[in-house]
């Protein structure tokens, strides 16, 4: 749709400029062709309308024409063009125009200075049309860059809503009411254990919303979380749950995503070692080459564990934010093999200084 | 229940601390006592069928067999009381006639109150009384249908087997059992056909003979054996008869 025809304001705007086109008009052709002012406006007006209608096809040849994809002399040419055959219409449209006021006899002498009045009309139609392409360019860059706006706005919504869909998902309320239950459970035969598990709780709690805050966290940070959350668990499940966590040298200046490991490992414990009855350790490694990150997560499983609530959820969350944070850059594969679950992830190894 | 006669219950939590909280809190009840703890379902099922206790605090969420397998596995008879985290098996506990579910972490008030529940439904059921039921059927009406199966639990004296359904070949009815067929080996039931036929998938499984189930995915092909009788052939080899009805069926999922 043409930006000026979609809203009636615009088009009342956009002929008022053209009445005062037409003014202008009339007042050369009284100053330069010698028509009187009722004469010069009764020719001047309608015609000004008319074009008005003819420039409203400069949008639609700046369109074809995109300034950043065309070349100067291509543009230059198709204006120049363009604007002769306008101009041409328009000064045939004059002259119909006259003939018909002369033949209803409200021109006087209408052969007078035609001459003039044919380079008159060529030459303002030829500028006016111009004029008009120019104002469309301005136009589509205008919309261009309010598009432009919207869409980084639209964007930002969305990465806000994400976030807080995130940090809803980060933690599974049942880890809190479980946690919380041992502590309760603590409190009457080990109080000092109690208050430990309290200061571990608040440890991780504390961390992983100082960590979710932000954009990019440095690998060892996350680890650190997970060291935690382990932590946290194995006052729970004692014996049965193990943790080893592996960095090699240069992976801990790695920049993470923050909690990109929290839900794999979250699902370790609680999808891994909780069913398996001797129980089993959570393996964490990171190792890089000069350009990539490569972490894995692994756990023993129970080939025979129900698969119902929650299921998926944790890891396909890491996939979006993955494929959100770094296109087809970053890679996830999980794998089950010989009663141990298996999650990969591969992603640009950045740090803060590159 | 006389004053000497103490309520000899069992624990059953997959974490020490959850099964702890439990032994301290019963530990006040001068009639009651803890004849065993058991770590996981199977150990569960086992503890039960052998000791018959009066009343079960039987954990959802552990490894192998989940609270409710378990006590599927051991027969309903048994008073139970949930304990929890998780709220979503609220209703599913009321079908199951629990006694009470209490949710992680809870107050010694509320367990004591969900133990002198306990201790009424054991006095009900030693007098004879009948339990009200009104709130199972109720709970059941307001459910949606009941979820399909996973796994088939089977239980074999004290041992349980757990057979996922994709390793189920096919299900035949035999008197009054059935008969799982899995990986070569096959597990007996004390369940109908029609029974097993509605608890699991029926876009996978169909009832090619009122005596046959079978898992379309161990299907190679069908043949016509005589007129109107057709066989269907399994994967490795095996022939079941088809039925005409059962035919019917199964051309409608192919």
């Amino acid at each position: 749709m043409h930006p000026i025809l979609a809203r009636s304001g615009r088009l009342a705007l956009y002929l008022g400029f053209w009445i005062v086109v037409g003014v202008l008009l009339a007042s050369l052709l009284v100053t330069q062709v010698r028509f009187d002012w009722r004469q010069a406006t009764l020719v001047a007006l309608p015609l000004a309308l008319a074009y008005a209608f003819v420039c409203l096809s400069a949008w639609y040849v700046s369109r074809s024409m995109p300034l950043a994809v065309t070349g100067a002399a291509r543009i230059v040419l198709t204006a120049v063009t363009a604007s002769v055959i306008s101009s041409s219409v328009w000064l045939l449209a004059a002259r119909i125009w006259i003939q018909i006021l002369a033949r209803r006899g409200w021109l006087t002498d209408p052969s007078r200075g035609t001459g003039g009045l044919d380079t008159l009309i060529l030459g303002f139609g030829f500028l006016l049309y111009e004029l008009s392409l120019a104002v469309s360019y301005l136009l589509a860059a205008f919309e261009a860059s309010r598009e432009a706006e919207r869409r980084a706005l639209r964007g930002q919504v969305l990465a806000r809503e994400a976030e807080l869909r995130l940090l809803r998902a980060q933690i599974d309320p049942h880890f809190l009411f479980n946690s919380l239950h041992s502590i309760s459970a603590l409190t009457g035969s080990d109080p000092a254990a109690a208050r430990r598990m309290c200061l571990l709780l608040a440890d991780f709690l504390r961390e992983s919303l100082v960590l979710g805050a932000q954009d990019r966290i440095r690998l060892d940070r996350e680890l650190g979380l997970i060291d935690r959350f382990l932590a946290v668990e194995r006052v729970r499940f004692g014996e049965r749950l193990g943790g080893q966590v592996q960095a090699e040298d240069g992976v801990q200046a790695c920049l993470v995503p923050p909690l990109i490991l929290q839900p794999l490992v979250e699902n370790a414990v609680t999808h891994g070692v909780a069913h398996v009855l001797e129980g089993g350790t959570i393996t964490v490694r990171a190792s890089r080459t000069p350009s990539r990150l490569t972490i894995v997560v692994e756990n023993p499983a129970d080939p025979d564990r129900p698969r119902g609530i929650g299921t998926g959820m944790g890891l396909a969350n890491v996939r979006a934010r993955l494929a959100a944070s770094y296109g087809t850059e970053a890679r996830v594969d999980a794998s089950e093999q010989a009663g141990l679950w298996r999650v990969e992830l591969s992603l640009p190894a950045t740090t803060e200084s590159s | 229940m006389t004053a000497s006669e103490s309520l000899r219950v069992v624990i059953v939590d997959d974490e020490p601390l959850a099964r702890a909280i439990v032994r301290e809190f019963l530990g006040k009840h001068a009639d009651v006592e803890v004849i065993a703890e058991c770590g996981n379902g199977f150990e569960a099922v086992k503890t039960v069928t052998e000791l018959s206790p009066d009343l079960l605090f039987l954990d959802v969420q552990m490894p192998k067999l989940s609270g409710f397998e378990v006590l599927e596995l051991v027969g309903r008879e048994v008073p139970v009381v949930f304990t929890t985290a998780f709220d979503q098996y609220a209703l599913r506990a009321f079908e199951v006639h629990a006694v009470d579910y209490l949710l992680k972490p809870f107050s010694e008030e509320r367990f004591a109150e969900a133990l002198s529940r306990a201790r009424e439904r054991v006095q009900a059921k030693a007098q004879g009384t009948p339990e009200p039921l009104d709130i199972a059927a109720l709970a059941s009406d307001a459910r949606p249908k009941p979820a399909l199966l996973e796994r088939v639990l089977i239980r074999d004296g004290a041992q349980v087997h757990v057979i996922p359904v994709d390793r189920i070949d096919y299900v035949e009815a035999q008197d009054d059992y059935v008969c799982f067929k899995a990986e070569g080996k096959q597990y007996l039931k004390d369940q109908t056909l029609a029974a097993v036929e509605t608890s699991l998938d029926s876009n996978r499984f169909v009832r090619i003979h009122r005596s046959y189930l079978l898992n379309i995915d161990r299907l190679a092909r069908v043949e016509l054996y005589a007129k109107d009788s057709r066989v269907a052939i399994l994967q490795d080899g095996r022939r079941l008869p088809v039925s005409r009805a059962g035919y019917a069926r199964l051309s409608k999922l192919l």
